[in-house]
């Protein structure tokens, strides 16, 4: 989704002399160049379970493909299989689909709840043809399935059941020819005139996961779930298209027609997506990691140039980042996308080894939009892309630990307060953001929550973005933040290639900090109790209040008694600092577990109240207004007169124009 | 009477010198802006004082302008900003209607350039009110085609931003039409400003003769009657921008005296811009019905002497 993130990581020497044995760095061809000597596939980073071979054909008059696809599935499960359940996640975009239908109540990304049909927005995916080798012509034996609704008008899930099972350990070979009509960009695929941007486009096998299938429809608020294999596609489409993948170019050769065949291939990934366009200028770069080099390539659009370096500029330090932080990047390759004016929603998307950037031409510098969204998509290598997480039912574990590593990389890289607005007369850090989308939400759903069973889009966004990203930078506070950093790069290290849960990466931190943090999770993660300290009260008063003015003259002398009221306005029960600040510089500071409604602190000294100010560090993120944290007895007007100025200018245009007009 | 173009090259400056001679008018109309805005304001002022002055937190208000602490504000569930709004517009309403009861009194003030006694003034105020308001009527008819072209131009905008692959071709033609909207606008603002200034000079009680007459004498005087309203207005949007560009870069984070005298200055050089055009336009006039002439002639030409007006009499 539309998000950004960068990491930055180094790795130590053991990372460096362990390259070898995270697979073959194959060598990226340019275009019209012969493919590479060898291609080694001993050294696997992933456990494969699926090899897809693609032969695709664009047709661009009526933008649809042709495909013919054989799928080779290991039966890795431990048991015999019979029956394989298949995403066809195009025919999401039609009418009566759960996606379309979810849509219509809540929305989804670049379209609203009251949208109206538009029949460009049409997609399909039809299998024409189904065979298995050994079982023949399975064509007659699909059927589409509803795991998640009983919306029988959705075809984004088949099955089909083979005559015999396969066994534990063996492989069954699946043969389809499908054909793809490609909608007009919509929901991060399609065309935009002579601009495709395709994925999700040939039939995906389901998942086996927690000892079944996990293969669900296509959701307003849902992503993907695939399993870890290798690509070979080739694609065939005009000569003068210029053409992205997430996969190394193997070859490119001129067909008699007017076409050209480009031959790709990628390993160790669960998705291939693509782009063309004849519009396309390419940029190159490199950048070398702990793990190698990385090819750098940037498809950028007409009238975006002016972005071109800032892309580039965010994506090195985000690798170097993730490098340092996280871990190492084993790919030998990344693919920038930057999809053209009108094509928006194509934009902000994250594919193995690819990802679609978005900016527009004019963007300002100190507008970190286009930094932002290259650091949160390829943050998505990792979280999802490497730790590939069930984005169905987990949505947060790739978008929310993105989100939080976002936070904390565009800090490091843009500075603490700026790092998303650095205007001379505003700014804004994207970790507050982050906060605020939270805000925004506080109470509908938990994080933990399927993605398509929220309220409705906004809180599926504001919840698995925004609050898992307060809910981790709070965490950090707790438990400190080379514990946080360590849990995170222990995490990317078990579980990358594979699926872990949410409990895997809540015991992950758990086991790294030594710490049961049960407490924290139940609320946090699978609750929506909201978290909200204020200052009820706070004010000194003469402990002999009942005498007249006795000590005006030597006030100095004079016992004050200091009343500090505590309030715990949210459900939310988290331990929390409380300092009070006197007028002769004394404080004191007080540790509240925060398990009662509310707590009075009282101080008889000669001194009278200053302040008192909840949680002094700002280290608890998840407090949902941090306004009403601290009293400071002393009035502080020149906020307040700053608003005013601005309403009271806004006020008089607007009565300057009215009066204009009449 | 034939209606020769009288263009004055000086109408310019003795426009601003008529506005600068009557400048209590601009400030009594700045006041009563302020004033109204205050009272909008009010409404949002009581509900975030408390809120803000106590709070450690409004330094991030304070110590330049942190944009999630004023979204945090907005978004709270009982957010001190969520009133003001409706009343911002409100009160923005009563200065319109305000503005178009005064224009009476301040026209009949430039046009005959004499200095007005409260009474006449509130006379003038009072005399032409409802002839300002059935112009208003007309203003709002002349709108429709406006509107009518934004919209075509809208479809346009949509259909190149859709086929176009470069994102310039639909910027520019929103700069362009937007660039044509605008003239219009000030077109009709042109006209409708000079047939008030006719209903005051003339005391003229037909709206509909009186936007005929405008539209004739702004037919014949194009070139310097709009060349005049929009040289005032550059001036203006120039001396904004200025402004604008001084308060948000260049004055202290911190500031708010300054930031408040500075954006009051700008508010008061756009009253008087318009109020500028409003005396050039009232000038223009006068000179144009004092020099009009019948037949060509070699003798200097008869003394008009205008229209007698009872109660702007009373002034002198």
């Amino acid at each position: 989704m539309v998000r950004t993130s960068f990491t930055i990581f180094f790795a130590a020497a053991l990372l460096w002399s362990a390259r070898g044995v995270w697979g073959p760095q194959l060598p990226v061809a340019n275009n019209h160049t012969s493919p590479p000597a060898n291609i080694s596939t001993n050294n696997d980073l992933s456990t494969r379970v699926v090899a897809y071979k693609i032969d695709a054909k664009l047709n661009t008059s009526d933008h649809s493909i042709d495909a013919t696809e054989t799928l080779v599935y290991r039966n890795l499960t431990g048991q015999p299989q019979q029956t394989f359940p298949f995403h066809l996640y195009l025919n999401g975009f039609q009418p009566q689909s759960t996606f379309m239908t979810e849509t219509r109540i809540s929305g989804t990304r670049g379209t609203g709840p009251d949208a109206g049909w538009d029949d460009k927005h049409r997609g399909a995916i039809t299998v024409s043809k189904l065979e298995v080798e050994g079982a023949g012509d399975l064509t007659s034996k699909m059927e589409f399935i509803h795991p998640d609704d009983d919306n029988v008008n959705d075809r984004t899930v088949f099955q089909v059941t083979l005559p015999k099972p396969i066994a534990p350990d063996a492989s069954a070979r699946f043969r389809m020819t499908f054909h793809d009509e490609l909608p007009e960009v919509l929901h991060r695929t399609g065309y935009k005139r002579d601009f495709y941007m395709v994925g999700q486009w040939f039939p995906k096998v389901g998942v086996w996961w927690k000892n079944a299938w996990n293969c669900h429809q296509f959701h307003a608020d849902s992503e993907f779930f695939a399993d870890f294999g290798t690509f070979e596609v080739n694609l065939t489409l005009p000569q003068d298209e210029i053409v992205g993948a997430g996969g190394d170019l193997l070859s490119t050769a001129d067909n008699p027609d007017g076409t050209k065949t480009v031959k790709f291939h990628s390993e160790d990934v669960h998705d291939f997506s693509w782009t063309a366009s004849p519009h396309y200028t390419v940029i190159e770069d490199s950048w070398t990691g702990s793990a190698g080099p990385v090819k750098i390539r940037v498809l950028m659009s007409p009238g975006n140039m002016p972005s071109a370096p800032r892309y580039v500029q965010a994506l090195k330090g985000t690798l170097a980042w993730y490098d340092q932080w996280i871990g190492p990047y084993p790919y030998d390759r990344i693919t920038v996308v930057d999809p053209p004016h009108g094509a928006f929603d194509a934009g902000g998307m994250e594919y193995p080894t690819l990802f679609t950037a978005g900016t527009t031409w004019f963007m300002p510098k100190g507008v970190l939009a286009p930094e932002d969204v290259v650091n949160h998509e390829f943050g998505h290598q990792y979280w999802y892309g490497m730790v590939a997480t069930n984005e169905f039912e987990d949505a947060w574990l790739d978008e929310g630990i993105n989100s939080y590593v976002e936070a904390k990389s565009m800090a490091a890289l843009y500075g603490q307060d700026t790092s998303i607005l650095n205007l001379p007369f505003a700014s804004a850090s994207n970790a507050q953001l982050m906060r605020i989308e939270y805000i925004s939400f506080a109470d509908t759903d938990p994080i933990s929550r399927f993605s398509w069973k929220f309220i409705n889009d906004d809180a599926y966004g504001s919840v698995t973005y925004g609050k898992t990203a307060t809910v981790l930078l709070t965490l950090e506070k707790i438990v400190g933040e080379d514990t946080m950093r360590a849990a995170l790069h222990e995490y990317f290290l078990r579980y990358r290639f594979k699926h872990p849960t949410g409990e895997d990466f809540l015991k992950t931190i758990e086991d790294v900090s030594h710490r049961d943090l049960k407490w924290y999770f139940d609320q946090a993660v699978y609750g929506t109790r909201v978290l909200d300290y204020d200052i009820w009260d706070a004010h000194s008063d003469r402990l002999n209040w009942w005498q007249k003015e006795a000590f005006a003259k030597d006030s100095s002398n004079e016992i004050h008694r200091t009343y500090v009221t505590v309030h715990r306005k949210g459900d939310f029960i988290l331990p929390v600092d409380v300092v009070v600040k006197f007028d002769d510089q004394s404080s004191v500071t007080e540790h509240w577990d925060g398990r009662d409604r509310w707590i009075r602190y009282q101080y008889d000294r000669r001194a009278t109240l200053v302040s008192a100010q909840l949680d002094p560090g700002n280290q608890i993120w998840l407090d949902r207004n941090s306004f009403n944290n601290s009293y400071v007895v002393q009035e502080d007007r020149r906020a307040i007169h700053k608003l005013q100025n601005i309403w009271i200018f806004g006020s008089e245009w607007l009565s300057l124009l009215l009066s204009w007009v009449s | 009477m034939d209606l020769v173009s009288t263009a004055r090259p000086k109408t310019f400056a003795a426009g601003a010198a008529l506005v600068w001679r009557w400048q209590r008018i601009v400030w009594w109309i700045f006041v009563v802006n302020l004033i109204l805005a205050r009272f909008a304001t009010r409404g949002m002022v009581e509900h975030a004082a408390p809120v803000l002055n106590h709070s450690l937190a409004s330094e991030r208000l304070v110590n330049g302008f942190d944009v999630p602490a004023m979204l945090e504000l907005v978004i709270q569930p009982d957010s001190p900003l969520e009133a003001p709004g409706p009343a911002v517009f409100h009160y923005s309403v009563i200065f319109a209607i305000f503005m178009i009861f005064a224009t009476g009194g301040i026209l009949a003030t430039y046009v005959f350039d004499a200095k007005p006694t409260t009474t006449a003034f509130f006379e003038a105020c009072g005399h032409h009110f409802w002839r300002f308001i059935r112009l208003l009527i007309y203003l709002l008819l002349a709108f429709i085609p406006v509107g009518i072209l934004v919209a075509i131009c809208g479809g346009i905008y949509n259909r190149i931003e859709a086929n176009s692959d470069s994102p310039y071709s639909s910027f520019y033609f929103l700069l362009a039409a937007a660039s044509v909207v605008f003239l219009l606008l000030m077109l009709l603002r042109l006209w409708f400003d000079l047939a008030q200034v006719i209903a005051v000079a003339d005391d003229e009680t037909r709206m509909h003769r009186t936007l005929r007459r405008a539209a004739s004498l702004l037919w014949r005087n194009f070139g310097s009657l709009f060349w005049l309203y929009l040289r005032i207005s550059l001036l203006a949007w120039i001396f904004s921008a200025l402004g604008l560009n001084l308060w948000m870069n260049h004055l202290g984070r911190q500031s708010t005296t300054a930031a408040f005298l500075l954006a009051q200055v700008i508010v008061v050089f756009w009253t008087g811009a318009r109020l500028w055009q409003r005396a050039s336009e009232a000038l223009w006039y006068r000179e144009y019905q004092a020099t009009s002439v019948t037949e060509p002639a070699v003798s200097p030409p008869p003394t008009i002497d205008p229209a007698p007006v009872p109660y702007i009499s009373a002034m002198n």
